[in-house]
């Protein structure tokens, strides 16, 4: 049987398919972590200040900016994102509007990130001059990161059943009155699943945050409009410098990005599945 | 406000009150959405103001039609990382696109339920990995393995290439998988009620009724290696000629621009923005694509 035998072959390759991504993925964190893991769980690392030139560099300082930046960004974009989920799930009706604004989301989510960069370069750093800081990055990542954030809370919204909003204006609440207590409230656990994927985006990001932010920082920032550094620019400039023990820094600073976006991962299928849970009790 | 609402004694007046603060709440729901226009609208202008002075003094066709880069004596063509970008796009798709369509036939159709899952999830965990991370792992794996192989640098197109097909292939793998389980079962099964084998209703149904889909997939694909920036810029080599073969060293449009904004300044530095201008434009180009197929499939 011929059919057979290429139903076989066909198999196999789908196995090999399947397996190869795998082993790329194990291949990565594996090599990532032989060369960096020690150094990233050395509290004088995590802890240290660093050093430009001399070796022996610590990268607290960058974590900071790192937690900072996700901090602010998030403050700026969440509210945009709720309520323009919910012009889009409860007011927009089908039509040209709506399908404009989803274009234009469209395009954002496909623009380069580098792109962002210099939009931010160009707006926040030099027209505002704000100078390299760390709210020039998070405006710069808020806009990025809309999207994805829309999609989400968009999507915890529109599964929120029918019949509360039904409920809540039959007892005479108005629209905004159903929306504020009714549909957020009961979308709050999805709309909190969804800024989970944003987080580990902006941990990860550096081609947005090198020429917006900053690359390279002494002390730890405290005011939003102070010069920072996160972690993953950091890694990448220190790289690109080759100064003092860079590989030292770099494959620390490498694991390090890993173990938090590992951890941000499985936050964020840990979470998802208690929202499913609760909505398969309807609670 | 609610305080007001119980006090107030008619209830069309309550309803009037009511009325004009649920339209205000609208409007004001509906520029956070228009931000998202707004934001589009921002960035378009300002990569353009920023780019009008090379557009202005060093003009269009030596501009973007040139490959002659030499910042120094005042040539700016950027042909070459143009050619640089769609080169390693293309080069990164003949083995993403297989891999990833595969990947996602395997998910989808050939795994067992809870293998399918977990290659699912691992593919997920891919597409969080920070591109610096990959770079990295690009410059101390697959550099050293290139090198050895072929006797170059290591650093290259080549090395791009493989770094742009592990960049693009969670989104390939994720799409093309979501629009294989979006084709109807009852399709899947009378295909497999005329006694096809598994690999005839692949490719003779379930893959020719998903196609749209798939293409989708591998263009958005290509939009996220066009736009991948630090991990290629690792690896790539830099150097600003415009090369086919994949074991020189190249430069891409993303990879010039974080090469040298740094120390650019004048001209220099707005021939830089023209770059980013050109990704704009390659991006809206994929994007048109998308709206085009998609159209199509719905007619």
């Amino acid at each position: 049987m011929k059919g057979r035998r290429a139903d076989k072959a066909a198999t196999t390759v789908f196995w090999a398919l399947g397996i190869i991504v795998v082993v790329i993925l194990g291949f990565i964190i594996i090599e990532i972590f032989a060369r960096g893991l020690l150094t990233a769980l050395n509290p004088k690392f995590i802890f240290g200040k660093p050093e430009a030139m001399k070796p022996g560099g610590g990268i607290f300082p960058m974590i900071v900016s790192t937690l900072y930046l996700v901090v602010l960004s998030l403050i700026i974009s969440l509210p945009i994102s709720i309520g323009a989920a919910i012009y889009l799930s409860e007011y927009a009706k089908k039509g040209k509007l709506t399908s404009f604004i989803r274009f234009c989301l469209d395009t954002l989510a496909t623009l380069p990130s580098i792109v962002f960069g210099l939009f931010g370069l160009a707006l926040f750093v030099v027209y505002f001059q704000w100078s390299y800081c760390l709210m020039a990055g998070a405006f710069t990542l808020a806009i990025l990161n809309l999207p994805i954030l829309l999609r989400g809370t968009e999507q915890a919204m529109t599964l929120v059943p029918d019949t509360y909003r039904e409920a809540s204006m039959s007892l005479g609440a108005s629209k905004w009155t159903t929306i504020r207590q009714v549909v957020v409230p009961s979308a709050m656990p999805g709309i909190i699943t969804a800024t989970i994927l944003p987080i580990g985006r902006i941990v990860g990001e550096s081609a947005a945050i090198i020429y917006t932010t900053g690359l390279f920082i002494r002390n730890i920032p405290v005011n939003p409009f102070d010069t920072a550094a996160p972690l993953a620019g950091y890694v990448w400039y220190a790289q690109t410098e080759g100064q003092g023990d860079y590989l030292r820094v770099v494959n620390g600073g490498a694991a390090l990005l890993l173990i938090m976006v590992l951890v941000i991962y499985f936050l964020a299928r840990y979470l998802g599945r208690k929202y499913q849970e609760k909505r398969l009790l309807g609670g | 406000m609610s305080k007001s609402e119980n006090i107030s004694p008619g209830t069309t007046m309550r309803a009037v009150v009511r009325g004009d603060r649920d339209r205000w709440v609208k409007l004001v729901m509906f520029c956070c959405a228009a931000i998202s226009f707004l934001g589009v609208l921002m960035i378009f202008l300002f990569i353009f103001r920023e780019s009008l002075p090379a557009i202005t003094k060093v003009g269009i066709p030596k501009l973007f039609l040139s490959t002659d880069w030499r910042p120094k004596s005042g040539h700016y063509g950027m042909l070459a990382f143009t050619f640089g970008t769609i080169f390693t796009t293309v080069v990164a798709m003949l083995v993403a696109a297989p891999l990833g369509i595969g990947a996602a036939i395997f998910i989808d159709q050939v795994a067992p339920d809870k293998v399918g899952r977990a290659v699912r999830r691992v593919i997920e965990l891919l597409a969080g990995i920070p591109s610096v991370v990959i770079g990295w792992f690009g410059l101390i794996l697959l550099v050293p393995f290139l090198r050895n192989l072929t006797g170059s640098s290591g650093f290259g197109m080549g090395a791009a290439s493989l770094v742009l097909v592990v960049m693009s292939l969670p989104t390939i793998t994720t799409l093309s998988a979501e629009s294989l389980k979006a084709v109807p079962t009852e399709l899947k099964e009378a295909s497999a009620a005329m006694g096809a084998t598994r690999w005839q209703s692949i490719y003779k149904v379930i893959m020719p009724s998903a196609r749209e889909g798939i293409i989708i997939a591998v263009v958005l694909g290509m939009g996220r290696a066009i736009g991948e920036t630090m991990a290629v810029q690792m690896v790539i080599g830099n150097a600003s000629q415009a090369t086919a073969s994949l074991v020189q060293p190249g430069s891409t449009l993303t990879t010039r621009i974080v090469q040298d904004l740094g120390e650019a300044s004048g001209v220099f530095r707005s021939a830089l923005f023209a770059q980013a201008l050109m990704l704009l434009l390659l991006s809206i180009f994929l994007i048109i694509c998308i709206r085009w197929i998609s159209r199509e499939r719905k007619s």
